[in-house]
């Protein structure tokens, strides 16, 4: 990582987005259709060659050893599964990661005339599809109270999160994301009764995570209690 | 559909990301002396022996250069019903995904004598990309060699 932010670049790598770029004078023509020096080819043609280097010395055998340790607390051949974990309020919720199709940023939501259902907040434009925005708060019943900001976080942002199989994409607002985190299947927990009626039925499971109980959504459930929602 | 994809030579080739169990860095492989060609040998993943193919070695005669971009992806082997074995292979430039369709890809016109691994092929802007087929990678002759080696090993 540290050859990215190097000045002498031993690859014979020409920094033009520090010349001519957005953190050079920022007279690069190709600027006008990329916008930024993230968005353009050449960048990333860059970034792969960074990834095309000899490796560094004991990078093997460092490796070698790390993927040779066997996991202890796991039986063997246990699964891992990925949740992506993201906050509504102060709950932190996962959804398996193979439902999640993209993060965005938050855009305007159009609402629906007569519609009929609470849980439909109404239509958003991502990247020209335009798909329906549900309430999560609302279809699960959870409290959207105020978040108390913890002093050690400095920026977070809301998002909002496409999931869906095959064509059928619904998105939904969270308050904050962060981001896919990999779990093995002895560390799942029961469902507390506590849990509110709406949403104990489609909590699966608790994960611990950071600290955090990590209220595990099912699937299945939630896309059927979505669809029931907007037919 | 989401494909892994990686690099022979020149050549870009993908394989399906639902057939991937992991994608490792460079590891330093143990040597199995007698293996049939294309096989680099086998590395310990999780305490588990797995078998790992150079397909730089298996598809252009020399073997993947040891860089950051070349990686071992481990790709679930179906051994028979409801159980699968790891198979570990060796790519360059394995850095990048794409999301695909499958209805995308075509037969390339040259099916003949080709190694039956090698699928139809789908287009993009910088030229054709191939799909690999995992489960055809290994003739069963090889394939009983290499899973038998590794499951008398204590």
């Amino acid at each position: 990582m540290s050859a990215v932010t190097d000045r002498t670049m031993d690859d014979g790598i020409a920094e033009c987005w520090r010349e001519i770029g957005v953190r050079g004078d920022r007279s690069c023509p190709e600027l006008i259709t990329h916008l930024h020096c993230r968005n353009c080819p050449t960048h990333a043609e860059v970034a792969r060659k960074l990834l095309d280097r000899p490796l560094p010395p004991g990078y093997r055998d460092a490796w070698t050893q790390h993927f040779a340790r066997r996991d202890e607390k796991a039986p063997e051949g246990e699964e891992i599964d990925s949740v992506l974990i993201f906050r509504i309020g102060e709950e932190w919720l996962g959804l398996p990661a193979g439902i999640c199709r993209e993060i965005a940023e938050p855009r305007p939501v159009h609402s629906l005339p007569h519609r009929r259902h609470e849980a439909v907040r109404g239509i958003v434009n991502v990247r020209g599809e335009l798909l329906i925005c549900i309430s999560l708060p609302a279809l699960l019943g959870i409290g959207a109270t105020a978040f108390s900001r913890g002093s050690g976080r400095i920026a977070i942002f809301p998002r909002l999160v496409v999931i869906g199989e095959e064509a059928r994409h619904v998105a939904f607002e969270v308050d904050e994301v962060h981001g896919l985190h990999g779990y093995r299947a002895h560390e799942r927990g029961p469902v507390p009764a506590t849990v509110g009626r709406a949403a104990g039925s489609v909590v699966e499971t608790m994960i611990p995570w950071n600290g955090h109980t990590v209220g595990c959504l099912a699937a299945g459930r939630l896309l059927d209690l979505i669809d029931r929602s907007i037919a | 559909m989401l494909f892994l994809m990686f690099q022979l030579g020149r050549d870009r080739y993908v394989l399906e990301t639902g057939q991937v169990e992991a994608v490792l860095p460079l590891l330093t492989t143990k040597q199995l002396p007698g293996a049939p060609a294309g096989v680099a040998g086998a590395i310990s993943y999780r305490g588990r022996p797995v078998p790992v193919v150079d397909l730089a070695l298996l598809a252009l005669g020399r073997p993947a250069e040891p860089r950051l971009s070349t990686r071992i992806i481990l790709l679930r082997y179906p051994s028979g019903p409801g159980s699968d074995d790891l198979l570990g292979l060796l790519v360059e430039q394995a850095v990048e995904t794409i999301e695909r369709d499958a209805a995308d890809f075509t037969t390339s016109g040259v099916e003949a004598g080709m190694p039956p691994y090698l699928g139809p092929v789908a287009s993009d802007e910088r030229g054709l990309i191939q799909w690999i087929r995992g489960e055809a990678l290994l003739s069963p002759e090889i394939r009983g060699i290499l899973f038998r080696e590794l499951a008398t090993e204590p």
